[in-house]
């Protein structure tokens, strides 16, 4: 466990002073901000609900942004000759490289808690739905990292593993209900989809539900992807 | 020590490593040379746990690379080709998280440190980010990275590659300084360097251990039957007349040289042949400024016996053209 902590806290600094890691937080910043701003109009209601929609699609580009580098970077600069030669697990590099990324992502989040701030300072809101709502984003924002994570240990460029996690968490968050409208699938297949579709299951997050179903999506094909990402990893050793 | 036996790998189609093993001693210094693509990182990359053999097996300090990888690794300190670090971390830093990653506690990790870095000279650097350090010193992180946990086996890939000469002798020195008390195997292309500091030299070409011996013992392989010198005070024609008459020698050829000739005679098989040059050209009364064999490098000895490998590879793989 400890080496995994240390793993992760070395991935967070890594984030900290990278260029992709400032610019992601400043883009995140500035577009929820500009939305907060937008929305927050005299006699509507004092809730997040607005920004975390925005929250949502951004996070199709914004965590793929952040999970790119972990194990790609690693490849293509041999460091992962270092970590692997180490005594250290699959496992604890895979978890470690997630909770380090999953960290960042935390601190981009805290940037709404000022937004939270001015809506207690100028109006009484419920805080129920905001944070249920915060621990939604966490949990949609901790799956599309483990999808990047692994996605990132299938190459060592960062590039493809940003578009390939576009593309996944893309399909997650809208394409799948698209193709869930489509008549000629097969009805199993459609109603599968729709279950797979994120947006379906943050919404009740939103509104301050936390439903048993929704905990076990995202904490299951979280599990999934960085189960799949230690694999992965060890077939690398193997090649 | 260090045990390998019968390592093969094979990428694909491609045989890299062929059946090579050795054994290396506690306290030796070994040289592992070999062309680009003879299998050296290969056969490293496997003792260390990088890849796995395809075939053939490997111990560390008793422990199997493959049944046992942790405690195989534990006792192995690394540095892979081209020295990779991470570029935004500072020399401490990085140290320290190396040194975290072996599970050495905090006081051990700074008693490390600190006596790594006075003796692998990051002192003026060890608060720098890595991004920003010279090659050189660079690989000097890489050494302390590897010394940092004492591993009893150091498996140092190029070690010297791209420093200059006066980075390459401070690399050397320490690695010398290294000698009984732990066990290094170090890959390099460049020859001098191991005769000076390795016990033992395996050379690997093609996937194959083709030489596996001391430095000494390799230089006098290549001493005999190499070519004499000869310069005397004579006619090129006439020197070169007189070499042939001694039985021993194959063939001879001379050239002026500002009033002296200057003649080099390749005897047959590993004939010495200087005392019958000197005893002829005494002789015929002819004044010699100099007889001496071609200096004999390992750098001759490594071309020699790589041409030789591939040649028998080339051989081999004219007379089983189906076999793939």
């Amino acid at each position: 466990m400890n080496v995994t902590l240390h793993i992760a806290r070395r991935e967070l600094a890594a984030l900290f002073v990278s260029p992709t890691g400032y610019l992601v937080i400043g883009v995140f910043a500035f577009i929820t901000s500009a939305f907060f701003l937008l929305t927050l109009q005299p006699g509507s209601a004092a809730e997040m609900r607005n920004v975390y929609t925005i929250v949502v699609w951004l996070l199709v580009f914004l965590a793929p942004a952040i999970s790119m580098r972990s194990v790609a970077e690693e490849l293509s600069s041999g460091t992962i000759e270092l970590l692997l030669t180490a005594p250290v697990s699959d496992t604890q590099i895979i978890v470690g490289k997630w909770l380090g990324a999953l960290g960042f992502y935390a601190a981009m989040l805290a940037t709404l808690l000022l937004h939270i701030l001015v809506l207690t300072l100028f109006a009484e809101p419920d805080f129920g739905p905001i944070v249920t709502g915060l621990l939604g984003l966490l949990l949609i924002g901790g799956l599309y990292l483990a999808i990047g994570v692994f996605i990132s240990t299938l190459t060592d460029s960062q590039l493809v593993a940003f578009l390939l996690t576009t593309l996944v968490t893309g399909l997650l968050a809208i394409g799948v209900f698209l193709l869930a409208g489509w008549n000629a699938l097969p009805l199993w297949l459609r109603d599968t989809l729709f279950y797979l579709n994120i947006t379906d299951h943050f919404s009740d997050f939103a509104k301050g539900l936390i439903d048993a179903t929704n905990l076990i999506y995202f904490l299951s094909t979280t599990a999934l992807f960085l189960f799949l990402g230690v694999l992965l990893l060890g077939s690398r050793r193997w090649r | 020590m260090i045990t390998a036996s019968q390592l093969t790998k094979w990428y694909g189609p491609t045989l890299a490593l062929d059946g090579v093993g050795f054994a290396i001693e506690p306290g030796q210094i070994v040289g592992f040379l070999g062309p680009n693509g003879a299998g050296k990182s290969t056969a490293m990359r496997i003792l260390t746990g990088f890849l796995p053999p395809t075939a053939g097996t490997a111990s560390i300090n008793g422990h199997d690379i493959l049944n046992n990888p942790d405690d195989a690794r534990a006792a192995i300190g690394y540095l892979p080709e081209g020295t990779p670090l991470y570029p935004e971390m500072r020399v401490e830093e990085f140290l320290h998280f190396r040194g975290r990653l072996m599970g050495m506690t905090r006081p051990d990790r700074v008693r490390r440190i600190d006596t790594l870095v006075d003796r692998c000279g990051l002192q003026p650097v060890r608060r720098r980010v890595i991004r920003a350090l010279s090659k050189g010193n660079r690989q000097r992180v890489g050494l302390a990275q590897a010394l940092l946990h004492e591993p009893p086996v150091l498996i140092l890939d190029e070690p010297t590659a791209g420093l200059d000469p006066n980075q390459i002798t401070a690399v050397r020195d320490l690695i010398a300084e290294l000698r009984g008390k732990h066990t290094v195997l170090l890959s390099t292309h460049i020859l001098p360097e191991v005769e000076k500091t390795a016990d033992r030299v395996i050379i690997i070409a093609g996937g194959r251990l083709v030489a596996d011996d001391t430095p000494t013992e390799l230089r006098r392989q290549v001493a005999e039957g190499s070519r004499v010198i000869v310069e005397a005070k004579t006619e090129p024609a006439e020197l070169e007349s007189l070499l042939r008459q001694v039985p021993a020698i194959e063939s001879a050829s001379a050239q002026s040289l500002g009033g002296w000739s200057r003649a080099a005679a390749t005897p047959k098989g590993l004939a010495d042949v200087r005392a019958d040059i000197g005893k002829l050209l005494a002789d015929k009364q002819i004044t010699v400024r100099e007889i001496s064999r071609e200096s004999a490098s390992l750098e001759q000895f490594f071309v020699q016996i790589t041409d030789r490998a591939a040649r028998a590879r080339a051989e081999q793989a004219a007379a089983e053209p189906s076999a793939a």
